[in-house]
């Protein structure tokens, strides 16, 4: 189907029903899992700063995170005394960058997912330290 | 065929710097996988096709051959660069290698079979043959031309199809999809689907998917992978930034490391969206069935006429042959040559003997010198045919082991030749053969420690001083031993890759061990094909300018072509040398041709007996002298086994002591079965020769010679415990039908087995004998023609020309400096032939032009002074400099004081004359008086340069690379003495185990592999009279290792060992650096200082600049 394949099959509302766009959660999320993918929004790993980036927020805290052997992703991490349940994985993508400079070395494989909260994380394995991060979120 | 994925676009190290997969890792990987096929597509080539489909196929991997090329555009008309800024696609970096590179888009192709194969070999031929000097691409013409046989895969993001992908612009991207798909026939072209896990590639991947859907296009996954394992992503990124000329990250800036062998599953999981593409690798693999026919062989055409075969020409020239070569002819010579035309009918090869024959002819014809060598020597039939010039029949040399009727093999002849005149051979082979049917053999040239430092600190981003300071010093090792070396050589103590900062590069060199580092040009390995040679091997230019072959020997004889090795041999260029100059001056009757003389003069075998062989082909070494003094050879069958005693694997099962004892009688002829003492009577005793292995299986066991050849192979192979009891098994099996005695049998074997391995062909030993005796003789009657020749082919044999010119004057050689009036080009004998004329071409900074210049007003007239020669050659101020320092024009002109210029003088007035010359183009008429400024006064009146003899000395070596006035030793003969010093000359004189101390300058100095594993350092030093031979053991060697790799003059104390069973040899307790010093304390020169000039090295005698200052390396005062 190529790409944005849920955005292009989204069949609109039938007349006469509230101006919702969707009709239910299952409808909104691989909506806004294709939206998220595209490369227009920045990943938060790409981000420098706490602040950069017009949509993404860099965070960076250490965060526990649940795996999930059977889909080999994370199921649920958590963050400021909360807990996420992952719902949804929208991609992954690696990071390897200066391995020759221990100070500047980051080997990461990262995930965006989507929190049942409807919020969207990106979250990284760090391979050097064996750590979850969480690298940021976007607004 | 494997789980569900096969891996069709893979590049290895034969990428050359974008490549890090070692062929056998990934050939194992792939097989640990379950893959069933593999395939290589390294850039621009098949360099490593050969290699890796013979171990594929040995492991049940299929291999699918390819290669990644680089296309001219297709989406657009015309050159990338003519399109508006905004419309263009940015070009990925340039690939391949040498002059086979080129920038533009990457397409990969695999190969479906042979036809696809040797399209796909014409296809790289014409592209890299065509673009000699600029970018080699593909063109659109030449794609859809070499079609047929390939399937075509769109290729990576540096594909045009990708690369349009990638930067939106679709619409390019189909029509160059369109244009591409044009080029291969219907369903044999794949669009490439890459996922490397990085933010756009589901994007990428996508769109890509999306296009070849509405294309109509299949699509098939790949990974482009450049790595075995994740891990090994470091290696790939050294490679490429070193490559690259850069330091890390290098050219292509990727965003993680997912360029690695996935396993199936994992390439699923990427392409979960797209099954299909996965799937169609499997399809893709079934399609490609290439059978290359390995085993059998291709023989160019010979010239046959018209109702012959090659049998019957080569039949016909080998019995006229025999008749020419056996007078009489003998029985077993008929039987013999009757023997081995029937085998060689049987095996198919005299088309091959016929080429061979061809060849050798022209050489003949044109008086060109050449002699054949290596196993042919033991074949008749090459002999008879004027190939090899050692009767096997008197040498008893085995066919069998030559050409094995058991087992068909290619055979293989060596023939070297005068290399001045090889060209004039190869010129031929072009012409006779066609130059579409002729290429140079290539010759993969791989890391040691060293280039593996120098890589990994490069692409580390060191400078190149400190590059040059961690790889300098460093033994010549694998690079895979470097910690263990760096820990435990002695002269690595303070290597300063020690340090812990640079243990990145330690790790990641070691790493890079084997890496093929660049494509070389075998010395003189020639394939010859009937058919055109671009339909079995790509090809491309070398450097040298050549064409050459993308595989190596070894891919050659696997493909079953014809290699000839056209070496060339300076000693042969010597020897005729040396036959010219003595004819000159003692006519053509007084010379004989050394080739032709029978092998029976005393006085040759007294010189090689006496070790006075400096110069004598394969008897000069420093070991091989010292075993001509143990063995005291006395007929020709003596230097044959001298050649063949001072090799490797002699050495290591230690044949030489129990050969010479034997020989002298210190020790008893013993062999454990009587059969074997005819055969091994020669060698007393001794397995020395593969011949005799042969002999001894026959002799014992009753194999005939074909079997026991075998037998031989199959023990020289690394067998397995398993293989080796069954080989045993047999041979007492054979033995016990003969009733030889199980214990006595179970004896030889073990003696066979303990040789096998390290016997020397005797053909080969023969072969080299032959020049042997001639070098010696002609060094024997001619020393100064054979010195000055030998000089003039430089650089060749053991030592260098300094040692050769000084070994000339130890025997009462006169060695004349250059002078303009005197010498010629090359180093010239006086009338009376005592004396050596250094030849101009070896001053620096002499130019071609200068020489001519020089030869053509000196026939005018002879030079006056400085003034006439500068107006008349034009020489240049360096030039002109450099001779008058090395005494080129000492003698000429007449100062204000009445006598001729000093060198001093000549050198004030060099810059004003050249000045005047300048302005006015004329200067000096008549002027005999010159008046130079003021200058050093006179060194030495006794000598009309006005110089010192260490002043001469120090020009002397400085500028040509001898030491004609003295040996730099000589200068300190007073401080040596009072040291205690004892010189060369008078060691025979002493007995076994006394202490000495003596004093030398490093000629060479040799660390060869032991039995034991420790590691014993050979030096060969020269003091003033002649040659010391030091032996440093490991004990000595922790201790005087820096000494020895920093420094060149040694001051040695130790002990002599001068007995006739090990020979002259002082065995070393310490080595400390010696500095030569002039009256005034200055260190004297004991090196070449700079190169030979803008003639080259290669002409030049006395070769290229030694590697450190000498202010360095002479520093620290003893």
């Amino acid at each position: 189907m190529g790409r944005n394949a849920a955005i292009k099959q989204y069949r609109s509302l039938p007349d006469g029903l509230p101006l919702d766009l969707f009709d239910s959660a299952e409808g909104l999320r691989p909506v806004v899992r294709d939206l998220l993918a595209t490369p227009w929004l920045v990943r938060a790993s790409e981000l420098r700063r706490p602040g950069d980036g017009a949509l993404g927020r860099r965070i960076g805290d250490p965060v526990p995170v649940s795996w999930d052997a059977s889909s080999r992703s994370p199921a649920a991490f958590a963050w400021r005394g909360c807990l996420y349940d992952v719902v949804s994985i929208v991609q992954t993508w690696t990071v390897e960058h200066a391995w020759w400079d221990a100070e500047s070395r980051v080997s990461q494989h990262c995930w965006r997912i989507v929190a049942a909260s409807g919020g969207t994380y990106d979250l990284a394995f760090d391979r050097l330290t064996g750590a979850w991060v969480l690298l940021g979120m976007q607004d | 065929m494997g789980e569900s994925f096969v891996h069709l676009h893979v590049h290895s190290r034969f990428s050359f710097g974008d490549g890090a997969a070692d062929l056998g890792n990934l050939i194992r990987r792939a097989g640990e996988l379950g893959m069933g096929a593999l395939g290589l597509t390294d850039h621009q080539g098949l360099y490593g096709a050969l290699r890796f489909y013979r171990a594929a196929k040995a492991v049940g991997v299929r291999p699918i051959l390819g290669a990644e090329i680089v296309v001219e555009s297709a989406g657009v008309s015309g050159e990338e660069c003519d399109l508006p800024p905004d419309e263009r696609l940015v070009l990925p970096a340039s690939v391949g290698f040498g002059r086979a590179a080129g920038s533009g888009f990457h397409l990969t192709l695999l190969v479906k079979d042979l036809g696809g194969y040797r399209n796909l070999c014409r296809l790289l031929s014409r592209t890299h043959v065509r673009s000699a000097t600029g970018q080699s691409v593909v063109t659109l013409g030449d794609l859809a031309r070499y079609s047929e046989g390939l399937i075509a895969l769109s290729g990576c993001p540096g594909g045009e199809v990708g690369s349009a992908v990638r930067t939106g612009r679709l619409a390019r991207a189909r029509a160059a999809l369109t244009r591409l798909t044009g080029c291969f026939g219907a369903g044999d072209f794949y669009v490439e689907l890459m996922h490397h896990l990085t933010p756009d590639a589901p994007r990428y991947v996508a769109a890509l998917a999306a296009l070849a859907e509405s294309c109509g296009l299949p699509v098939v996954a790949t990974n482009n992978v450049h790595y075995v394992h994740a891990a090994d992503f470091r290696i790939h990124d050294v490679l490429a930034a070193s490559s690259a000329g850069m330091r890390l990250p290098g050219p292509y800036g990727r965003q993680n490391a997912e360029l690695w062998l996935k396993p199936p599953a994992e390439m699923c999981r990427l392409f979960a969206a797209y099954p299909q593409a996965c799937e169609a690798t499997l399809e893709i693999a079934e399609r490609c069935d290439l059978d290359l026919g390995l085993g059998s062989f291709h023989f160019p055409a010979a010239e046959i006429p018209h109702g012959e075969t090659p049998y019957s020409v080569l039949s016909k020239a080998a019995w006229r042959g025999l008749e020419e070569h056996y007078q009489p002819v003998t029985s077993p010579a008929v039987a013999r040559l009757q023997h081995e035309l029937a085998v060689i009918e049987e095996l198919g090869f005299p088309e091959y003997f016929l080429v061979v024959k061809e060849i050798v002819d022209f050489a003949s014809r044109e008086g060109i010198r050449y002699s054949g060598r290596g196993s042919a020597g033991d074949s008749i039939v090459s002999y008879v045919l004027g190939i090899t010039g050692a009767d096997p029949i008197a040498h008893d040399l085995l066919f069998e082991r030559f050409l094995n009727p058991a087992r068909r093999q290619m055979p293989d002849i060596d023939v070297d030749f005068d290399s001045a005149r090889r060209d004039e051979v190869i010129d031929f082979i072009y012409r006779r053969f066609g130059s579409a049917h002729v290429a140079m053999v290539a010759t993969v040239n791989t890391m040691t420690a060293r280039s593996a430092v120098r890589t990994a600190a490069r692409a580390f981003g060191y400078g190149i001083d400190e590059v040059n300071a961690l790889s300098r010093h460093l033994p010549w090792v694998s690079a895979h031993r470097l910690r263990e070396v760096l820990a435990s050589y002695p002269e690595c103590r303070d290597h300063p890759l020690r340090e812990p900062r640079h243990a990145p590069v330690v790790e990641i060199a070691e790493q890079l061990d084997g890496c093929p580092m660049h494509l070389g040009t075998h010395l003189g390995g020639f394939i010859i094909t009937r058919e055109p040679i671009d339909t079995w091997t790509p090809l491309q230019w070398a450097a040298k300018g050549v064409v050459v072959s993308q595989y190596d020997k070894d891919d050659v004889e696997a493909l079953g072509l014809v290699k000839m090795d056209i070496l060339g041999l300076r000693m042969h260029s010597a020897i005729t040398e040396t036959v010219a100059l003595a004819r000159e001056r003692l006519g053509a009757d007084a010379v004989p041709e050394p080739f032709e003389l029978p092998h029976d003069d005393p006085r040759v075998y007294d010189t090689i007996a006496s070790a006075d062989t400096v110069g004598v082909f394969q008897l000069e070494s420093s070991g091989q002298r010292n075993l001509n003094t143990r063995l005291r050879a006395s007929r020709f069958e003596d230097v044959i086994a001298a050649i063949s005693l001072f090799r490797p694997g002699p050495l290591e099962a230690e044949m030489i002591t129990p050969f010479i004892r034997r020989r002298h009688g210190l020790e008893e002829v013993s062999v454990p079965h009587p059969a074997m003492a005819d055969v091994l009577s020669d060698s007393y005793g001794v397995i020395v020769y593969q011949e005799q292995v042969l002999l001894v299986a026959r002799a014992v066991a009753g194999f005939d010679l074909a079997e026991a050849d075998s037998l031989r192979r199959a023990m020289t192979k690394g067998r397995s415990r398993a293989e080796m009891a069954h080989i045993r098994g047999h041979f007492l099996e054979r033995a016990a039908e003969r009733d030889v005695d199980a214990d006595v049998a179970s004896e030889v074997f073990r003696q066979l087995e303990g040789f096998a391995a390290y016997g020397f062909n005797k053909a080969h030993a023969a072969c080299f004998a032959v020049v042997s005796y001639a070098s010696a003789w002609l060094r024997t009657y001619f020393p100064a023609e054979f010195a000055a020749a030998i000089l003039n082919n430089e650089p060749m044999g053991f030592y260098t020309p300094r040692l050769v010119a000084n070994d000339a004057r130890r025997h009462g050689i006169a060695l004349l400096s250059p002078h303009v009036n005197e010498s010629q080009e090359r180093y010239t004998v006086t009338p009376d032939g005592a004396a050596v004329r250094v030849g101009l071409r070896d001053v620096h900074e002499m130019t071609r032009r200068l020489l001519g210049a020089v030869e053509r007003e000196r026939a005018v007239r002879p030079f006056r002074d400085l003034a006439d020669f500068l107006r008349r050659t034009c020489a240049e101020a360096h030039a002109a400099e450099s001779l008058i320092r090395i005494g080129a024009l000492d003698g000429l002109g007449l100062s204000e004081a009445g006598r001729p210029a000093t060198r001093d003088e000549l050198l004030a007035l060099l810059p004003e004359l050249k000045a005047t010359i300048a302005r006015e183009s004329v200067v000096g008429d008549d002027v005999l008086l010159l008046a130079p400024g003021p200058v050093r006064p006179v060194e030495d009146p006794s000598h009309m340069s006005g110089w010192s003899r260490a002043r001469r000395l120090s020009a002397e070596l400085e500028l040509c690379g001898l030491s004609l006035t003295c040996h730099p030793l000589e200068l300190a003969n007073t401080d040596l003495r009072s040291r205690g010093v004892t010189f060369a000359r008078d060691l025979p004189a002493l007995p076994d185990r006394t202490k000495v101390r003596v004093c030398g300058v490093r000629e060479r100095a040799q660390t060869p592999r032991t039995r034991s594993g420790k590691r014993t350092c050979f030096l060969t030093l020269e003091d003033a009279t002649g040659l010391l031979d030091v032996v440093v053991f490991e004990n000595a060697l922790q201790r005087a290792g820096e000494t020895i790799v920093k420094h060149r003059c040694y001051l040695v104390e130790g002990t002599l060992q001068n007995n006739p069973e090990r020979g002259l040899a002082i065995v070393a307790e310490s080595v400390a650096p010696y500095t030569v010093r002039t009256a005034s304390g200055t260190p004297v020169r004991l090196r070449r200082g700079v190169p030979s000039g803008p003639m080259g090295p290669s002409l030049g005698g006395a070769g290229a600049a030694e590697e450190e200052s000498w202010e360095q390396a002479e520093g620290p005062a003893a």
